[in-house]
């Protein structure tokens, strides 16, 4: 027994427990000499604990039950009073009397506020980067060693997936380049910005090297960029300007191209026989026709009126030709509405080193100059 | 003098602490610093129906992974629910806090404080549709906290 009193003079010497005995009528009975450390203010003998310790206020049952013998102890944890964390254990005695002990968690809790603290910050800044993130007019993905570790709620939302845990999506096999994965189509998009066709929607898609080990790939849709893109609103094409200064600044960089300039035939008797309207679907529906047989990343636009711009990329005049041949005859023989049949003529030349803009399409629009005076619906090549 | 316990609930940083700040010490500080456990703050309030002494529990937010422990609830005459109105996870789990404080205190009167709503401009603050338990609030700028206590307190006196 002397051990036990012993043991119990120490812990109340480390002030790592107090002790308040009260009645049934919540008056002071006995206290330890260190509760006013813990509360401020030592409560005397005979007062009201509730003046003191209002933390109390609420558990008038709880204590009830402890005096009546329902209930041994209540604990409420982590109360802070008076710059102390404190433990407050409310434990039978007798009948009469029940023992309020303080116990100081200040040191452990002050650990664990900070850890708490840093936590709850990083969950804010997670929240707003992912609101900005899901707020940008593109579609965001994140890959390690061709694993996808992050999408944004709009590549979930496109794509029409909840997320990519079950469910692998692969850019690349948009593309006619045959690329078998994430880490084979960053260098080919590294620096560069890839025209890429999804679903009906055309997108740049652009990647950047985060940190040696991740690759960040996004999307940003082109008919939602249509004023920074110069698209052309009838046929969702790119307007001239744009393609001119796609090829000023891809124009040292390319290697075999092909430039086009396409002027359909006999257009202005569409307008006049079938009026403007007509002649403005039939200009969409060419445009989806074409647009639908050439690769994703050859760029398409139109001049202005019935004419249109082509460009074929990382490909030589000839196989340049044979590609427009098969447009050609995909041309003869749709049916376009209102009209039925319609062709076109093309003049096609190949980019040298030394070319400018003007230049090739000079020989371009040369080219198509001739294919009309041979009698149009037909291709004229001026190779150099 | 009448004692009253009421709770201040709702998800981590919306502004439960701030709230009660402003209420008990007419202060504001923009720095946030989380509450973890419980602190007491004690404010006296006359009402219609008499005096009390309001018992303020500032109880440490909801986290993801975080619930507090359901004894701090017990024997609360009231609750003031707080959310953040920039945040709208904050709205969406407003119901779960009201549920788990009923299931505690059936008979307890309750009221929310859509807070930080010194973000708002006039047009923003017309378009929010509130009931009569429910109010705008900023504790930066001292927008209706008062109120909001009164409000409940009255209540918690009938």
């Amino acid at each position: 027994m002397k051990n036990i009193q012993a043991i119990l003079n120490i812990i109340l010497s480390k002030d790592i427990f107090q002790y308040i005995f009260i009645d049934k009528m919540y008056r002071v009975v006995d206290i330890s000499d260190g509760v006013g450390a813990y509360l401020a203010k030592s409560p005397k003998i005979g007062e009201d604990i509730l003046l003191y310790l209002p933390e109390l206020v609420g558990y008038e049952s709880e204590i009830e039950n402890i005096l009546n013998g329902v209930n041994k102890s209540y604990l409420l944890e982590s109360i802070d009073i008076n710059n102390h964390y404190i433990n407050i254990s409310i434990e039978y005695y007798n009948d009469e009397t029940i023992i309020i002990l303080l116990q100081n968690i200040t040191d452990i809790t002050n650990s664990k506020q900070k850890l708490l603290q840093y936590s709850n910050e990083s969950i804010l800044l997670n929240s707003t980067l992912e609101n900005i993130i899901n707020r940008q007019n593109a579609l965001v993905f994140l890959t390690n060693r061709d694993d996808i570790i992050y999408a944004n709620k709009k590549f979930l939302d496109y794509f029409d997936v909840d997320s990519l845990v079950d469910e692998r999506i692969d850019i690349y096999k948009y593309l006619d380049t045959p690329i078998d994965s994430y880490d084979n189509l960053f260098p080919l998009v590294d620096d560069k910005e890839i025209y890429i066709s999804i679903k009906s929607d055309t997108f740049i898609l652009k990647a950047t090297l985060i940190e040696s080990s991740h690759k960040l790939f996004t999307l940003s849709r082109v008919t939602e960029l249509s004023n920074e893109k110069n698209i052309d609103t009838l046929t969702g094409l790119y307007k001239k300007p744009y393609f001119i200064s796609y090829l000023e600044r891809n124009l040292d960089k390319a290697n075999d191209y092909a430039v086009i300039v396409i002027d359909l035939d006999n257009f202005k008797r569409v307008n006049d026989i079938y009026g403007h309207l007509a002649g403005d679907d039939v200009l969409k529906e060419f445009a989806l026709l074409i647009k639908g047989n050439i690769r994703a990343d050859d760029i398409f636009a139109r001049w202005g009126g019935e004419e249109f711009l082509m460009l074929l990329k990382n490909t030589s005049l000839d196989n340049a030709i044979k590609k427009l041949e098969q447009i050609h005859a995909i041309i003869e023989n749709h049916k376009f509405i209102h009209i039925g049949e319609l062709t076109a003529s093309f003049g096609i030349t190949n980019g040298i080193e030394g070319d400018t803009i003007d230049s090739i399409l000079q020989r371009a629009d040369n080219a198509l100059y001739e294919a009309k005076d041979r009698g149009k619906n037909q291709i004229v090549s001026r190779k150099v | 003098m009448i004692r009253k316990k009421i709770v201040i609930l709702g998800d981590f940083s919306v502004g439960k602490t701030s709230l009660i700040r402003r209420y008990v010490d007419g202060s504001f500080d923009d720095k946030y610093l989380s509450t973890i456990g419980v602190k007491i703050s004690k404010k006296s309030v006359d009402t219609d129906s008499g005096s009390c002494e309001l018992i303020i529990w500032d109880i440490e937010g909801n986290t993801p992974t975080k619930s507090i422990p359901l004894t701090y609830y017990k024997g609360a005459s009231g609750a003031i629910f707080v959310v953040d109105i920039t945040r709208s996870e904050t709205i969406e789990n407003l119901q779960g806090h009201i549920d788990r404080f009923i299931q505690v205190n059936p008979d307890a009167h309750y009221i929310v404080a859509y807070n930080k709503a010194d973000i708002l401009d006039d047009t923003q603050k017309d378009a929010f549709e509130l009931d009569s338990y429910s109010f705008l609030t900023s504790a930066k700028i001292a927008q209706n906290v008062d109120i909001l206590f009164s409000r409940i307190t009255q209540d918690m006196m009938i």
